[in-house]
């Protein structure tokens, strides 16, 4: 036992040698690459988790059985502002792995969908049931398998019954809801477990928008892919749109033009202003706030207009290229648009000053909806969601990109954990947007707009990291031949979010859900994909 | 009995309860920097559903079938009991407060198992909130209604409406019916009657499972309940102005007076709606808790102070 134990710690300690050394040395200064055997997939996960502090950024299942004839795993850590990536090799012969997870709950989510998806089976994994996959999807096809035709439907069938988690007691009611809602909003299937109004447990069946769209991305042009990317979300849009132009450019060694890098950034600011204020407006309309609700929804809308007349499109849509931004604004157009902020930035400081001061408000929100630190750090919550619960990370400063290695963010943190703490996040947020849209503007560089990207090499890798309203995106992309894309996974935040919703609900009572989801206002599509 | 009267009093209310709605809709549009419907709006609303076809569960019985008919009609009934127009109310031979609130528990109950018959999560819980709420809210409207008819020596309703003058017993029954019309009009910061959030709804949950022609009349229903009780609360506590004959001129004086009467008190329940938030379910009893205890203070103070 002892020895074991003597061994395995000894092997630890190589491994964190190892990783010291490759960081520490210097051709290696972006990526750290880690190949192990299946064996040691778990302890280096780990190890690399634990000992560097660095929390899992992605995890992407290959199909490389034409190339290595193999498939592989790729668990993705952020250290630093560099990538540590742990790779994998599985034979096809016996598709099963080690599952991480039960010393890095953070990837549970991941390796449930590359079971699905890939048909590589996680053993020891805590809760190996479906996740991506519906109850009505044929049993052995597996989707992101090369040798899958997605040109035809797929046969409907009987037979999988997802089992949800029963609590059984005096008392205890269950409560279905959804995925079809009373009102307009995306779909999901909530299962509550509640004694009278309290809720004791909290399970959420999603992915009903599924598009496949990392299937779709395969084999198509690096270029058309970024018209995918821009869909993949409503209300981030422009964020994965960047996310993966920044990924396409490292492949490529492209630098944009600072101009192509400061509008970015500055749209990327408008997109979070847009999203925070409506946001606000949503939590009001949570707790029956009308006029809340009704002057977040028409600051909102004025900043939508604003992205109109600047980019053509409410949602930001077809700004970002390959290589930089596609519309020079005109002289008229950035003072509208200097104007605009400052106006709206008056009229949101009042209507922070209304939500502040209207107390019945306020109690709503106040410890309704915790999640504690240790949660936001073990499940790897990004985001508004993981600054509210103490955990200081923000992708603009951890992992500079557009052009936010220039500028100073500061990163609002709470520690308080409930709906209150995300609110007062979203404004703090929202207050130093609005100061960095300002300079933003105010220090436009001249110069070309975009720089032409033509080719890719082949079988390159890259990761393109933006930080959303909701939290970091994780784009990694994989180039294949001709200029196409041969593996492209994107980990949007609400990904690592919404397993942290359905563990800051139990506690609470049923009508307090609705507040509870809305404070993360977390996406659909972005999860689904 | 008075046969004319009644009709008169029913038609109004017919007409009328729906308008009502829509003029709080659209206050509280106004107050929200929004246009907001037109006041006759829920006319159309209720014209719409009755031509449309009802979709019912295969697992509803006839008590999800009758509970529409019995909660209008429970209403309909609780509107011949009121004052509106006149002082004098048209069923007052007939029946009092205590027939009255017995006539919304009435419409409460039907609805009640109605909701509960199609056995659809959100009915079960709207109806568990609802008379929760119920059990609170009728012992203050009873103790606020017995305090205002011990002076009076009488339950009818006719003979609550003031020649008093103002008491103290008044003024605190005043406060206990307002918060307990606010309860039963299913309104902020009781229940939101605006939501389409599923798991938070009380009254709007009993309804869901509703549609066509049954909802219209749940609908007009719970808009002539939202009448009945705010003609209550005008007849009691602003009685200036009703007609005391039946002369075209206090006749006209009198409907004049009782728009504007409800016209007031739909404005304020939706400036109440407009600057309060929901409260949490287990802090509405506090609010409800509140009226009873201004409809037992009213008791006191009419043997305290005599009235």
């Amino acid at each position: 036992m002892l020895v074991a134990e003597a061994a395995r710690d000894a092997e630890i300690d190589t491994l964190k040698e190892e990783v010291y050394r490759s960081l520490l040395a210097p051709e290696s200064a972006e990526n750290v690459n880690l190949k192990v055997t299946l064996g040691r997939l778990a302890e280096a996960c780990t190890a690399v988790n634990r000992h560097l502090g660095a929390p899992l950024a992605t995890m992407v299942g290959l199909d490389d059985r034409e190339r290595t004839g193999k498939y592989r795993l790729i668990y993705v850590f952020s250290a630093g502002r560099r990538w540590v990536s742990v790779e994998t090799e599985i034979d096809p012969t016996n598709p099963r792995f080690p599952s991480v997870t039960p010393g890095l709950p953070a990837a549970h989510w991941y390796e449930r969908e590359v079971q699905d998806m890939l048909g590589l089976i996680p053993d020891g994994h805590p809760d190996p049931r479906r996740l991506v996959l519906h109850d009505d999807w044929p049993e052995g096809v597996f989707p992101l398998r090369k040798d899958f035709d997605p040109s035809g439907p797929v046969p409907r069938v009987d037979g999988y019954k997802h089992r949800f988690h029963h609590l059984h007691g005096e008392g205890i009611v269950e409560i279905p809801v959804g995925p079809i809602h009373a009102g307009v909003i995306e779909p999901g299937h909530f299962r509550f477990a509640a004694v009278g109004e309290v809720v004791l447990h909290l399970e959420a069946r999603l992915f009903y928008s599924h598009r496949g769209i990392e299937k779709l991305a395969e084999g198509k042009r690096f270029d058309h892919v970024l018209q995918i990317a821009e869909r993949i979300c409503g209300a981030c849009s422009l964020s994965h749109a960047v996310a993966y132009s920044q990924a396409i450019e490292s492949i490529a060694g492209t630098v944009i033009p600072q101009r192509a890098a400061i509008l970015r950034t500055f749209y990327l600011e408008l997109e979070r202003l847009y999203n925070h204020i409506g946001d606000l407006g949503n939590i009001c309309a949570g707790v029956g706030f009308a006029v809340g609700a009704s002057q977040g929804g028409r600051l909102k809308e004025e900043m939508m207009r604003l992205n109109e007349r600047l980019t053509g499109n409410r949602f930001l849509r077809g700004v970002c290229s390959i290589g930089g931004v596609r519309l020079n604004p005109s002289t008229e157009v950035v003072r509208d648009a200097a104007n605009t902020l400052h106006k709206i930035e008056a009229e949101f400081r009042n209507f922070v000053d209304l939500l502040m001061g209207t107390e019945p408000f306020l109690d709503r929100l106040t410890g309704t909806g915790v999640v504690s630190y240790q949660a936001a750090r073990d499940l790897g919550a990004v985001g508004v969601a993981a600054r509210a619960s103490g955990v200081d990370c923000d992708a603009r400063r951890d992992h500079p990109h557009a052009g936010y290695g220039a500028l100073q963010i500061a990163v609002p943190v709470r520690t308080s954990g409930d709906v209150h703490a995300r609110a007062l996040v979203r404004v703090d947020e929202s207050l130093i947007s609005f100061a960095l849209a300002r300079e933003l503007l105010s220090s436009l560089p001249s110069g070309p707009l975009a720089v032409e990207v033509r080719e890719l090499p082949t079988y390159e890798t890259a990761i393109g990291v933006t930080e959303s309203p909701r939290g970091e995106n994780v784009h990694w992309v994989r180039t294949g031949k001709n200029g196409s894309i041969d593996r492209y996974r994107i980990r949007s935040a609400s990904y690592c979010n919404w397993p942290v919703v359905a563990l800051a609900v139990p506690g609470n009572m049923v009508p307090d859900f609705p507040l509870i989801n809305k404070s993360f206002e977390l996406c659909y599509s972005c999860l689904d994909r | 009995m008075d046969i004319v009267l009644l009709l008169a009093n029913l038609g109004l209310a017919l007409i009328v309860a729906p308008l009502l709605n829509g003029i709080i809709k659209k206050s509280k549009a106004g107050w929200q920097n929004r246009q907001g419907p037109g006041i006759l709006q829920p006319w159309y609303d209720i014209l719409k559903y009755i031509s449309r076809e009802s979709v019912i569960s295969e697992h509803a019985s006839w008590i999800f079938r009758f509970a529409p008919y019995v909660y209008f009609g429970a209403h309909l009934a609780a509107a011949g009991l009121v004052p509106m127009v006149l002082i004098e109310s048209p069923l007052s031979g007939v029946g009092d407060v205590i027939v009255l609130v017995g006539l919304l528990a009435l419409a409460r109950f039907a609805l009640a198992l109605a909701a509960l018959d199609t056995a659809s999560n959100f009915g079960g819980m709207g109806t568990s909130r609802e008379l929760a709420f119920a059990a609170l809210v009728e012992p203050a409207l009873f103790l606020a209604l017995f305090a205002l008819a011990i002076p009076a020596g009488s339950t009818a309703i006719g003979a609550l409406v003031g020649d008093s003058g103002v008491t103290v017993a008044h003024v605190l029954a005043a406060g206990a019916l307002f918060i307990a019309a606010i309860a039963e009009t299913g309104r902020i910061p009781v229940d939101n009657p605006d939501t389409h959030l599923e798991l938070t709804m009380a009254h709007e949950g009993m309804l869901l499972e509703y549609s066509g022609r049954p909802l219209a009349l749940l609908l007009w229903g719970t808009q002539i309940k939202q009448l009945v009780i705010l003609s209550l609360l005008a007849a009691i506590f602003i009685p200036w102005g009703a007609a005391g004959d039946r002369s075209a001129a206090s006749l006209i004086v009198g409907l004049t007076a009782y728009m504007l009467k409800l016209g007031l008190l739909g404005l304020a329940l939706a400036l109440v709606e407009t600057t309060n938030v929901k409260l949490r379910v287990f802090r509405v009893p506090e609010l409800l808790g509140a009226a009873s205890l201004l409809g037992l203070l009213a008791i006191t103070s009419v043997y305290l102070v005599g009235g």
